[in-house]
């Protein structure tokens, strides 16, 4: 692409231009928001999983110190108050008669301080009348269970089912199926800033202001717009610096709702922000999937077909973005993941169960496909008595395919599926390895390597005919008088840099200093509309939208300085701050310049042209843009506790054009700590009876600095068609490190025959897995 | 003595005297927060987990969410906002917290560094170990801790080059 | 996540504190470390009318060493505990027990007196106080009382202390063993243990064992000895073979139960490992230095 050319600042390791001000403590997250006489929200939940509501009265809250409003689930009912879930259907902020998981709000109230009002909440009396609670997804699908909500007609919330015609000639005629029933286990995102938001009010004009920690401020704009029955226009939605995302601060939530009320009704700035607990139980929970797979081979290792039963919890409510869809669904779009099958089959249900709701988490569908994908190719090496990496070489899509057609419906971009997996190999010691793990077992130990080759489908574009999501991004670049730029961008940032990332990929084209570019996002009223973050397609959409509004912009340039230059367009190169006449660098005209006329004087400005310097783009990506790569990793498990030591991680990352290295490993080596505390660390348990019992985090197990490994990052580069040729990678590690984990724990256990099809790997657990196992095979 | 429901605190932050009635019930880091309009110290469980509210009392690395504000009548109190020598300078941890992008979203930058900042004072020339044992009471969600841990190094080598200063 | 409302009483002496027990202790919680306490108050799990803070107490924050004991106040601080050169030679197993406290944040505040007087039974000094055959001095208005370990804990955060007593100190016998192990195994550094094991011996000229301590926590509602493993070791050359021994006989011996952080089973298995690993460090064999997880 050309306007990457010759590139200064992009591939470069800029240092971050929004760290200063999170090194200083100058960071502004929403709860560091308190504008004069802020009023707090705390929020009454449900403790029972299933229950209806005998009695509320908030009476007694009402009349406490400092109180100023008590909300119920009544009153915004009332008043029609709801907000949408999947495919619109509507949500009530507030319980109104039933609650339907511990932690569900039942009603706000609203104090002068956050004490005062939590001191109030427990003196709304309420009674509960228990009702059975169903937890389990596969028990919540079993005939007579009960009703997870008594209004649903079923537990069923979700059903879809594809089985290709060829699908059971392809396993009739395969010489080995193997069929695996892979579970991934409850979790939560846990970004270190819990959600908030603050909601002012301005009385006449009718005018709603929300600050809140979204990773998509458009989304929660219209969201509160339509629940609370006002014009997108009176509702402005300020995202300030957001403490993390991964999934969970996209979309909006029944707080969000009733705080937005409470600001309208009461005229006052009135503001909530989550605790940790409530963050455990309120935030998104995401996976607890179900895939019952099997995949069809011929005896020389070439994979014929896959099928997949998947049975998804979408937990007491069909989010907008439940993950009983967006797992299974996404999931079911790229089973095969790189390797080449003829025939892809699935059939999925989606279960509502009394547990908090299921929602998005980084990854997504991914570390559970990636199992199932690697899980059953592993399974079927062994079977046939093939090598692993040879038999993954096999079946890869190779550079030839390209553009690969999978039998899915999707496109694979041009990747570097086997280079990848060859380098990983070579850079972990593949060969060798057996030597290695032969040498270790003479001295007491077990090692095990494991390899996880993965695709990501990033950048989604318009991924179906009318797609569930934003399927562009949109920027608005403007050089200002002084030859200093400005971006907006529909995009947000909450951790990603695209402050930084943005204005490296600007300057290039505009041929400015880094220095001169300054990138905003998050204020409805300044920045553009779009799909905001989410799906690794920040820097591929977002940046290409900026890419491409600043290629107009730079047009205007270049035609404003060919006019002032008296020299042709094409004769003309941009850099430095300035257009010069190439070859002849005395005849030039800064930016600056430039925007003196473009602003001030239109005499000098080419005839009929528009003042000012900006330019806009809708950029619309193709559907998907698959980035892919593959980790490799050794691991040691200690056989009398159980414990998992990582002794080396290496992983090789093909995002195409890197924008600053230093921010692809930021999100790599981030991901694969996610993914050792998704395999060994972290669980959302529920009892039996719906009640969860991580909720702090001294029960949810976080990776801490000395749980993680120290990862290698190997970089490849196939460009994407994409402007700049940026494929997203914000996802991968989280889709690929679990896979490439469990298989490691596998194989140090290999002469125990341990095969895991439940997570989390506790010592505890993989402890257990060897005493069962009680001989060494 | 029955005890009081509110308190007259007086302490010192980041070199200047603060004095103000609190709630007996009021974390030190709200105070610092809500009170004293500090808001680089964070809150991110308000039970002792995550140290993103690590200030320095009296020299010493605390959990704010854990300590009464009440209880630092008298203190010496550093936050994040104090670390830096001068208003437009950095303290070497945070010059290398930024050359090795060791933070994404932020939120807990401020509890690592002042961990950082006591684990250097207690080991000038720690051990990659040591960083991590250290580092362990204080979460992060983004950055994996690889490149934290590798600034905290590099900290440690600037700051033993300027005789130690911390 | 704000505590409930509570008065606060910061007194200045001993005799303040205790008199303020005395009239309100049954609705009354101390503070000292706040490690233990503040979270339960964050969490509104304790719901105190009035918080005793006794920071401010002089005279409670010594070690000291006397009649063959180390005395540790109530207001000395762990981190202070770890560098204490008296706690270092004369109680190693205690400096090497208390780097598995949490963190240094902790630390830096919490309290050994605290942390005994909490009885969280996945809490390492009272494990280390119990293996050694410690004791707590507990002062109330008008008098004072010292209780053996075994006897101040008695369940799951429950000790034989009144609700007008206070712990002013914790007595340790100084010396006596040459070889000193902790080992503990928890889901994360600085998370309690879900069992831990401590372990004190002393050995004769020809390297033979005369006596042994053996505690274990995690297996029971408080920490304890388990007197067969010291059996097994007393009289014994230190061996691997002897260490085995030592943890097959706690594995015998504990009756552990199981919860949602670990099953009864893999407890039981887990103090027989690490017993093995304990007595096998504090016999400084196996090349294995004494700090070794």
């Amino acid at each position: 692409m050309s306007v990457l050319s010759a590139p200064r600042f992009v591939g470069q390791r800029i240092r971050r231009v929004e760290d200063p001000r999170f090194l200083t403590g100058r960071g502004r997250y929403v709860a560091d928001h308190e504008p004069v006489g802020t009023l707090h929200v705390a929020f009454l939940r449900s403790p029972h999983a299933h229950a209806r509501i005998t009695r509320l009265d908030p009476g007694p809250a009402e009349r406490a110190a400092g109180v100023v409003a008590v909300l119920t689930g009544q009153e915004l009912e009332a008043a029609q108050i709801r907000y949408a879930g999947f495919a619109g259907q509507p949500i009530a902020p507030l319980a109104v008669d039933e609650v339907l998981y511990v932690g569900h709000p039942i009603a706000a109230v609203v104090a002068h301080s956050r004490r005062q009002a939590e001191d109030a909440v427990e003196l709304i009396a309420v009674d509960y009348e228990p009702l059975p609670a169903v937890v389990d997804p596969l028990a919540a699908l079993a005939e007579g269970a009960p009703l997870a909500n008594s209004r649903a007609a079923s537990n069923v919330c979700f059903h879809l089912e594809h089985q290709p015609a060829e699908i059971d000639q392809l396993f009739q005629e395969a010489d080995l199926i193997v069929r695996e029933t892979f579970r991934t286990h409850r979790q939560t995102a846990v970004p270190m800033e819990p959600r908030g938001i603050l909601a002012t009010w301005e009385p006449v004009a009718g005018m709603l202001t929300v600050i809140g920690s979204s990773q998509w401020a458009h989304g929660l704009r219209d969201g509160l717009a339509a629940a609370l029955h006002l014009s997108q226009s009176k509702v402005r939605v300020v995202v300030p610096d957001v403490g993390g995302g991964f999934g969970v601060k996209y979309g909006i939530y029944p707080e969000d709702v009733a705080v937005a009320y409470l600001a309208t009704r009461l005229g006052r700035a009135v503001k909530w922000v989550s605790d940790r607990i409530e963050a455990m139980i309120s935030d998104f929970h995401a996976r607890d999937g179900i895939h019952m797979a099997e995949a069809a081979f011929r005896k020389d290792g070439t994979y014929l077909a896959i099928r997949d039963r998947m049975v998804s919890p979408a937990g007491a409510f069909m989010l907008d973005g439940s993950a009983a869809v967006l797992e299974t669904v996404i999931g079911s779009l790229v089973l095969p993941g790189p390797y080449k099958v003829q025939a892809v089959g699935f059939t999925i249900d989606g279960v509502l169960t009394n547990t908090t709701p299921l929602g998005t988490y980084r990854g997504v569908w991914g570390p559970a496909a990636t199992w199932v994908q690697e899980g059953l190719l592993e399974r079927a090496a062994e079977k046939l008595g093939l090598d692993r990496v040879q038999m993954r070489l096999q079946n890869m899509v190779r550079k030839e395919d390209f553009p690969y057609h999978s039998p899915t419906g999707v496109v694979y971009d041009p990747g570097s599926y086997q280079e990848s997996l060859k380098l990983a190999a070579e850079r972990i010691g593949y060969a060798d390895f057996a030597r290695e793990k032969a040498e270790a077992a003479r001295q007491g130990r077990l090692i095990g390597l494991g390899i996880a080759a993965f695709i990501e489908p990033t950048s989604l574009g318009a991924w179906q005919p009318e797609p569930p999501t934003v399927p562009y991004e949109s920027a608005v670049v403007r050089m200002e008088p002084s030859g200093e730029v400005l971006v907006q961008v529909s995009v947000n940032s909450h951790g990603q840099g695209h402050e930084t990332t943005i204005a490296q990929l600007v300057a290039d084209v505009l041929g400015v200093d880094f220095s001169a570019v300054a990138v905003r996002f998050g204020d409805t009223a300044a920045a553009p509309f779009g799909g905001g973050t989410f799906g690794s397609r920040s820097i591929t959409v977002g940046g290409g939208a900026a890419l491409e509004a600043a290629t107009k912009l730079r047009e205007k340039v270049l035609a404003i300085a060919s006019h002032l230059l008296e020299a042709a367009v094409e004769d003309l190169e941009i850099g430095d701050g300035a257009v010069a006449v190439k070859g002849v660098p005395a005849r030039r005209v800064t930016l600056g310049e430039i925007g003196r006329v473009a602003y001030w004087i239109p005499g000098k400005m080419p005839p009929g042209m528009e003042m000012g310097l900006e330019a806009s783009s809708r950029y619309v990506p193709p559907p998907m843009t698959f980035s892919n790569g593959c980790h490799a990793v050794v691991v040691e498990v200690d056989p009398d506790t159980g414990r998992v030591k990582v002794l080396r991680y290496v992983v090789v990352e093909d995002c195409g054009t890197m924008v600053n290295p230093n921010i692809v490993e930021g999100q790599i080596v981030g991901g694969v700590a996610q993914g050792v505390g998704a395999v060994f660390l972290e669980e959302m348990g529920y009892s039996d009876d719906g009640q969860p019992w991580a909720t702090t985090l001294m029960d949810y197990h976080l990776p801490l600095a000395s749980d993680v490994p120290t990862v290698e990052c190997l970089h490849l580069e196939t460009p994407s068609s994409t402007p700049g040729g940026m494929k997203g990678m914000g996802e991968s590690a989280m889709v690929a490190a679990p896979a490439a984990l469990i298989g490691a724990v596998e194989d140090a256990l290999s002469p125990y025959g341990v095969r895991f099809q439940r997570l989390p790997l506790t010592p505890e657990r993989v402890w257990q897995a060897i005493q069962a196992a009680s001989q060494p095979k | 003595m029955n005890g009081e429901a509110e308190r007259t605190v007086a302490f010192t932050v980041n070199g200047s005297p603060w004095r103000g009635t609190v709630e007996v019930r009021q974390s030190l880091a709200d105070v610092l927060r809500e009170a004293v309009g500090l808001t680089g110290t964070h809150l991110g469980c308000e039970h002792g987990v995550c140290g993103a509210c690590t200030v320095l009392v009296d020299g010493r690395p605390v959990r704010s969410c854990l300590m009464l504000a009440v209880q630092a009548d008298g203190a010496q109190i550093l936050t994040v906002e104090g670390l830096a020598p001068g208003p437009d300078q950095l303290h070497p941890l945070q010059e290398a917290f930024w050359n090795h992008h060791a933070l994404q979203c932020g939120f807990c930058t401020p509890g690592m560094l002042m961990t950082a900042w006591a684990l250097l004072q207690e080991h000038p020339q720690p051990t990659r170990a040591e960083i991590q044992t250290w580092l362990s009471g204080n979460i992060c969600r983004c950055t994996g801790y690889q490149n934290i841990v590798e600034a905290v190094e590099e900290a440690a080598v600037r700051m033993a080059g300027e005789g130690g200063r911390a | 996540m704000k505590p409930a409302p509570f008065r606060y009483a910061a007194p200045r002496t001993l005799d303040e504190a205790l008199a303020v027990l005395s009239q309100h202790g049954a609705e009354a919680k101390v503070l000292a470390g706040g490690q233990s306490l503040v979270p339960l108050l964050n969490l509104r799990l304790a719901r105190p009318e009035l918080v005793v803070d006794i920071n401010r107490v002089a005279g409670l924050d010594a070690v000291r060493h006397e009649d063959g004991w180390v005395e540790i106040g109530a207001l000395v601080r762990q981190w202070d505990a770890e560098r204490d050169p008296l706690v270092r030679s004369q109680v190693p197993l205690l400096a090497q027990a208390l780097g598995y406290v949490a963190h240094p944040q902790i630390r830096a505040r919490g309290t050994l007196c605290g942390s005994v007087a909490h009885a969280d039974p996945a809490a390492e000094i009272p494990l280390v106080l119990t293996t050694l055959g410690g004791e707590v001095v507990a002062a109330r208005a008008g008098g004072s009382r010292t209780l053996p370990a075994e006897a101040f804990f008695l369940d799951l955060f429950t000790t034989a202390l009144a609700s007008d007593e206070l712990v002013t100190a914790i007595r340790l016998p100084a010396g006596g063993f040459q070889g000193t192990a902790f080992c503990e195994f928890s889901p994360r550094e600085g998370d309690f243990a879900l069992v831990a094991v401590a372990v004190a011996l002393r050995w004769d000229a020809g390297g033979r064992i005369q006596e042994a301590r053996v505690g274990v926590s995690g297996v029971g509602p408080t920490a304890r000895r388990v007197v067969e493993a010291e059996a097994a070791l007393a009289g014994e050359e230190k061996s691997r073979s002897a260490a085995q021994r030592a943890g097959e006989a706690v594995a015998a011996a504990v009756h552990a139960s199981g919860d949602v952080h670990a099953s009864a089973e893999y407890r039981r298995h887990l103090a027989r490992v690490l017993t093995e690993r304990a007595v096998v460090q504090a016999m400084a064999i196996g090349g294995e230095g004494v700090d070794a997880q």
